[in-house]
């Protein structure tokens, strides 16, 4: 039984929706959210609450408590007021056991008495061995939704950056007039509105704007003009989440049905900001204040106007303001039966309104509020008392529309560190310092008059684009001026709490807080509403403070009643409404880097893992060990795509001073055609990488990194010269250049085939740098490296080239059978040589005396300040390190897993990496160990994941394991 | 995350975009003389402000250039510098 004719519609009852609630399928139509096409359907008790399960229900529209919150397809605690319904969502009630209108846990509401506030700290810690069984249950009844472990999340996310000169937050009235004002200057503007559409509180209205329009068509036609200002970019359904300094504003937006995503993360850089969030009601505390059926005059209004539901047929209106008069005139109207209306305030009403409800016969108390409500599920009566409480009248019905005033949606300010200061008059916390190039707007001042509202708007918006730079100082002024002749904030209602002891007067629905709770704290000595909000929890829960956020600080400071205690407020954080971690997450990007033999890699069977930034091919067979790779490069020939390596040209007369400062070796001493293997440390004289130096001419060099420090390189070079002025550039070459690493006794006679320079071990010997062209064409540098230990080729040649030269190097290959290895081969060939990889065989803290590499370190280059040196001279001699040795395992079939820890009463260390060596028959590889530990032949025991308290045993052996003199590589 | 950075080469940008290279404490001391304890102190020490602090960035998302920026660590703003008066 929709209202299906009312022109202030924003949904559409022609076209169906259907949503299936426990089991059951209810029918909304097209606009609804989730709770609108369940109220429409009957049902009253939505959940559950946290800790006394009572039952909660629909009570202001806009999320600002968990009551509505519900399981939405998988997802727990999802805001069903601001969810639109879609076809075959899935929608459970939370905490309750049973259903939300038979909860088994419903008895906890007698319990109370038990709960006290602070509960939890005080009572469950004595004595402490009970601890963990209480915490167990706490566990069990704690927290409303519950989410699988399995659950995995659906949907498409994505993230938006724009930039704009003014960002107004909140598309009411105030907001477009605000937008509307700063897109005069030619500015880009952005407007961000949580509701699916603009028109904030004009949208439902059918009071008159002036004689021609209603407030309604007012909004309606502001709306229009800013969606057709070619400079306002329009966000809606967008909420604002954050707000932080140089006005970074953050939202996320509800993507439109069937649209590219279904959220999405706004970030937005603006100059000047306008902050026109509105208000939202101040809950009425009395006894049963949340009980299904009461809800705000807002929600009950919208409900009708918007949706096109009717929020009940019998109503009592418990109310302090003009808007709730206006409310209850609207919907008797349209059908409601209104009991009665009690104002919270002697005096003060609009002399129209007062008369209409006379009209209707609307019963009308003045100075009398609603104290309690009687049903048990649900609103069945309502008693009223006058504000002293002498008096008490008692009324059936099936709704109790209740609001003490309204309150200022402050968050986006009090996140800015704005700073506020409760105002008596208006009795609301105002803004007395904004942040620069911040401006507020709207109700939020005060201001309820429509025309007060808009011209609010119309001037912050023109101040906001004097921030940006506009030239519109007279605008300026009339604005003022025009807004100063308008009527100004109006006096707000002081009421705190109806003349009750309020055991059951919840102060925040989201943790079951009452007024009882917050005098408990008070008692205790919590003075300041910051302490009473963490020690009872109120406040903390979805609802970011909405409920709470006004009424606990008056409270608090009226319960004082001591002088001069001004209301202070909380600060709320981000995100100022609930979001998805996904949305946060945005879309997944996942980003990698691909070598120019990628398709090659794959064609040839290579098996892909993510390294770092790059995709590599780990292996070339289902076989995980790599025997047959690992063979083939010790008895034949092999070629490994290691295109990751960092590769960098350095250039410039002050280019060897730069070597100098980072790398420990001497660099002064090269020879040209020579390669030098050198390392880097930091500060601390940890090794962070290692690589070779080719000195290709004078000022001219060129160098390798690890491919996990590629991308830091230039950044570390250019950090420790810093002060220097040193004139050399450093240039990034590692995605320009490809690399084929073509290794194993037969290397030389596949790669003589292809060059026509001589490359006989006299004429390229180990260690050697070489240029050349492959078939002529092809320009090469090629190294004799060993790091799989056999003789060794690495050849650098453009990324552009590199297709062609694997492509010659197979077919040259192929009367030696030669074959790809992957990386996984090459770790364990280089392994069996102890070579190390950094950030295998070494952590954070492992120096390069550690790793047994103090050779590289010239003690006597003093004068170029090296970085890590100074640390190396003081950690010489120190016991207190790992070392890295080798070990083999007793059972030589068995290598423990890399990680694996070495313990004898305690750690001694862990295995950096083991493998069953094919070369050698035998399990080897290295451990960082204690220095006590690391003498060959020492005995250690290893305690592998899962391996049920048995220990491998190893034994601590030189190193090298394959080849210890070094002859195949320089074969 | 709000923080922009001005560049010199760049200009203003997004605070996402730099890395962050400590305060400003002067180049690396002579290790002539240098004990472990002033060594420490200048490779690992700070006077951690609270208030402007001189500091160095590098764009490292962008054109890649180290400089130093004068930032209020209270508001997590950049600040001009101090005015030089010679
Ligand atoms: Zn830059």
């Amino acid at each position: 039984m929709r209202l299906e004719r009312l022109p202030t519609l924003r949904v559409n009852p022609s076209e169906q929706c259907t949503v299936n609630y426990h089991g059951k399928s209810y029918q909304g139509v097209a606009g609804d959210t989730v709770a609108t096409a369940l109220y429409a359907n009957g049902v009253r008790v939505f959940g559950r609450s946290l800790k006394y399960h009572r039952p909660r229900g629909l009570y202001s529209l806009d999320g600002e408590c968990s009551n509505t919150c519900m399981a939405v397809d998988g997802i727990p605690n999802v805001r069903a007021e601001n969810t639109l319904a879609k076809n075959g969502m899935r929608v459970a009630a939370q905490n309750v056991i049973g259903s939300a209108d038979f909860d088994w846990m419903g008895f906890m509401d007698k319990a109370d008495w038990l709960m006290p506030a602070g509960f939890y700290y005080r009572t469950l810690h004595k004595p402490a061995r009970l601890w963990p069984l209480a915490l167990r249950q706490v566990r069990k009844a704690a927290g409303l939704g519950k989410i699988s472990p399995d659950f995995k999340m659906k949907g498409r996310f994505s993230e938006i950056y724009p930039t704009a000169d003014v960002c107004v937050i909140g598309g009411g009235p105030a907001g477009m007039s605000a937008a509307l004002a700063a897109a005069e200057s030619n500015l880009r503007v952005i407007l961000l509105e949580a509701r699916p559409w603009l028109g904030g509180c004009f949208d439902y209205r059918v009071s008159a704007f002036d004689a021609e329009k209603k407030l309604f068509e007012r909004g309606r036609e502001l709306a229009a003009r800013v969606e057709a200002a070619a400079n306002i970019r329009v966000f809606k359904h967008a909420p604002n989440v954050g707000i932080y300094n140089n006005n970074l504003v953050t939202a996320f937006q509800i993507g439109p049905p069937d649209g590219a995503y279904d959220e999405r993360y706004i970030e937005i850089r603006a100059t000047s900001v306008v902050v026109a969030t509105g208000c939202i009601e101040r809950p009425l505390l009395f006894e049963n204040n949340e009980r299904p059926g009461v809800m705000q005059v807002g929600c009950a209004h919208r409900l009708a106007r918007t949706y096109g539901v009717m929020p009940g047929r019998r109503a009592v209106f418990s109310i302090g303001h003009d808007m709730g008069l206006e409310a209850a005139i609207d919907l008797c109207d349209l059908g409601m039966e209104i009991a009665c209306v009690a104002d919270i305030r002697d005096d003060g009403q609009a002399p129209d309104l007062l008369m209409a409800l006379a009209e209707r016969r609307i019963p009308f108390l003045k100075g009398w509020v609603a104290a309690r409500t009687h049903g048990a599920k649900q609103v069945k009566k309502v008693t009223l008392r006058s504000i002293e409480g002498s008096v008490k009248r008692q009324f059936e019905c099936d709704l109790l529309v209740a609001s003490a005033g309204f309150t200022p949606l402050t968050g986006a300010l009090t996140m800015a560190q704005a700073r506020l200061r409760y105002d008596a008059h208006t009795g609301y916390f105002m803004p007395t310092q904004l942040p620069a190039k911040m401006h507020v707007a709207g109700t939020m001042t005060g201001r309820n008059h429509p025309l007060s509202i808009e011209a609010s708007g119309r001037l912050a918006g023109l101040r906001a684009a004097a921030d940006c730079g506009a030239d519109n100082a007279d605008a300026v002024t009339v604005a003022d001026t025009h807004l100063g002749r308008l009527p100004g904030p109006e006096r707000g209602t002081k009421l705190v709490t109806a003349p009750v002891k309020g055991r059951k007067s919840f102060i925040c629905f989201d943790e079951d807080t009452t007024v009882k709770n917050i005098k408990q704290a008070i008692d205790m000595g919590f003075d300041v509403p910051e302490l009473i909000k963490r020690f009872t929890s109120a406040g903390t829960g979805p609802g970011q403070g909405g409920i709470p956020g006004h009424n606990l600080p008056l409270f608090t400071a009226r319960y004082q009643a001591l002088s001069g205690a001004t209301p202070l407020p909380t600060v709320a954080r981000a995100p100022l409404v609930p979001t998805l971690v996904a949305t946060y997450a945005g879309a997944h990007h996942d980003m990698c880097k691909r070598t120019p033999l990628d398709e090659l890699q794959k064609r040839d069977g290579g098996v892909f893992r993510r390294i770092g930034v790059w995709q590599r091919a780990r292996y070339f067979s289902e076989d995980l060990s790599c025997r047959e790779e690992v063979l083939n490069v010790r008895n034949n020939v092999g070629m490994l795509d290691g295109s990751t390596l960092g590769k960098f040209r350095l250039h410039g007369p002050d280019a060897l001073k730069a070597l100098q400062r980072v790398y420990v070796g001497n660099m002064a001493k090269m020879s040209p055609g020579k390669i030098k293997y050198s390392a880097m440390c930091n500060e601390d004289g940890c090794v962070i990488d290692d690589g070779v130096v080719v000195k290709l001419s004078e000022n001219e060099y060129y160098f390798t990194t690890s491919t996990a420090r590629a991308g830091e390189t230039a950044e570390w070079f250019r950090y420790h010269t810093r002060y220097d002025g040193w004139d050399y550039h450093i240039v990034n070459l590692t995605d320009g250049l490809g690399v084929v690493n073509i290794s194993g006794p037969n290397a030389r006679k596949v790669l003589q085939k292809v060059v026509d320079a001589d490359i006989s071990n006299e004429a390229f010997p180990f260690g050697g740098y070489r240029e050349f062209t492959v078939q002529g064409a092809i320009p090469v540098r090629a190294m004799r490296l060993g790091f799989v230990g056999e003789l060794s080729y690495e050849l650098h040649a453009p990324a552009a080239c590199m297709v062609s030269l694997w492509e010659i190097l197979t077919e040259a290959g192929k009367e030696f059978g030669i074959r790809n290895f992957g990386v996984e081969a090459q770790n364990v060939l280089r392994m069996e040589k102890c070579h190390i990889i950094l950030g295998v065989e070494s952590e954070q803290r492992t120096n390069l005396l550690d790793l047994g590499l103090g050779f590289l370190w010239d003690r006597h280059k003093t004068d170029t300040k090296t970085v890590g040196t100074v640390a190396l001279r003081q950690a010489e001699g120190d016991p207190n390190h790992f070392r890295l040795v080798g070990i083999e395992m007793e059972n030589p079939e068995r290598a423990p897993r890399d990680g694996s820890i070495i313990v004898d009463r305690r750690i001694r260390g862990y295995v950096c990496t083991a493998r069953r060596s094919f070369s050698l028959n035998r399990a080897v590889g290295m451990a960082l160990v204690e220095a006590e530990s690391a003498g060959v032949g020492t005995r250690l025991e290893i305690f592998e994941d899962e391996c049920d308290g048995r220990r491998l045993a190893a034994r601590v052996v030189p190193m090298p394991f394959y080849d210890p003199p070094g002859n195949r590589m320089r074969m | 995350m709000a923080l922009t950075i001005s560049c010199p080469v760049c200009g203003k940008r997004n605070g996402y975009e730099f890395r962050y290279g400590g305060e400003d404490k002067g180049p690396r001391p002579d290790e002539k003389g240098l004990t472990p304890r002033t060594w420490c102190d200048y490779a690992h020490m700070n006077a951690c402000v609270a208030g402007v602090q001189k500091e160095w960035w590098c764009h490292k998302n962008g054109c890649g250039v180290w400089f130093t920026i004068h930032r209020n660590t209270l508001t997590n703003l950049e600040v001009d510098g101090p005015e030089v008066t010679s």
